[in-house]
């Protein structure tokens, strides 16, 4: 890790966002499913998106083609949660490891955006 | 030292009851660990709009309450993905707050992960943390820390949030 400057630092890690639909949430516990996640993957996992019918999540230093691997069994783990319920449509919809982008490179950009918006 | 302090958390997900709400009783527990005789009320979550979040924090402001913490919203994913939660506690304190101090952390592919503020609202003071337990505990101790230091070098406190931030990351 290393910082642009004082107040906006860059974090040098890599993760791989998952995407799960075909649950119901209701009344979940984040920090349980969390620790469910890691158990199973045995890495650093951060629920970032939760709706009533799909999950998003970052898991870190694991790449696209071992989650996919392992989609049974992290559907297995997500289904043990207290508030979480599979539908039949149970499923990994969607794995994306990030890209790297060249943070030298970078247009400006106005106060309070996402940088990751200069380049779309 | 504040004697009257609210918690603010946000998000769709908290206000539908769809993912419970872990990190208010653990702010709770810190601002009580700096001071056990103040008031502090947590209460029911808003929704991820601007005009909801300044209403209720300049609400609670003229109710009395000189310590507001927001829980959530601090990152700028909902860009990207319509299914991630609306980020939106930050812009709402940039619009609002003086003597503003804030720090953000970016991912390698460009995307803000969290944006910390901190800055004061009249005599009351305002920070957000961050929605997951992980990240929202280390940045309330850490504020907890360094406000019990000096509450008025709000630099510093930032500084030393972010450091908390950062450090859930591995650095």
């Amino acid at each position: 890790m290393n910082g642009a400057d004082d107040n906006k630092v860059i974090v040098q890690v890599d993760k791989t966002v998952v995407k799960i639909t075909g649950v119901d949430v209701k009344g979940l516990n984040i920090q349980e499913l969390e620790s469910l996640l890691k158990d199973k993957l045995k890495s650093m996992v951060r629920i970032i998106g939760v709706t009533g019918s799909s999950l998003e999540m970052d898991v870190y230093g694991i790449e696209e083609e071992d989650v996919l691997k392992e989609e049974n069994g992290i559907i297995k783990a997500v289904a043990l949660a207290d508030g979480i319920t599979l539908t039949d449509l149970a499923q990994i919809s969607s794995v994306n490891k990030i890209k790297t982008v060249d943070i030298n490179d970078v247009p400006s950009y106005s106060e309070g955006q996402c940088m990751k918006e200069r380049w779309l | 030292m504040f004697t009257k302090a609210m918690i603010i958390p946000t998000g769709d997900e908290l206000a539908a009851g769809i993912v419970l709400d872990t990190d208010a009783p653990e702010i709770m527990k810190n601002l009580l660990a700096i001071n056990g005789s103040a008031e502090v009320v947590r209460i029911a979550p808003v929704i991820d709009k601007e005009e909801a979040i300044v209403s209720k924090i300049k609400e609670s402001a003229a109710n009395g309450y000189d310590l507001i913490v927001l829980i959530g919203g601090s990152g700028g994913g909902h860009r990207f993905s319509t299914t991630l939660g609306k980020d939106y506690t930050h812009s709402s304190l940039d619009m609002i707050l003086s003597d503003k101090q804030e720090g953000a952390l970016y991912g390698k592919n460009g995307h803000m992960w969290s944006k910390l503020v901190i800055g004061k609202l009249g005599d009351t003071l305002v920070f957000n943390v961050p929605g997951p337990y992980e990240e929202a505990t280390a940045t309330i101790k850490a504020f907890k820390d360094s406000y019990k230091k000096d509450s008025h070098n709000l630099e510093e406190i930032n500084k030393s949030m972010l450091e908390a931030l950062k450090a859930k990351y591995g650095a």
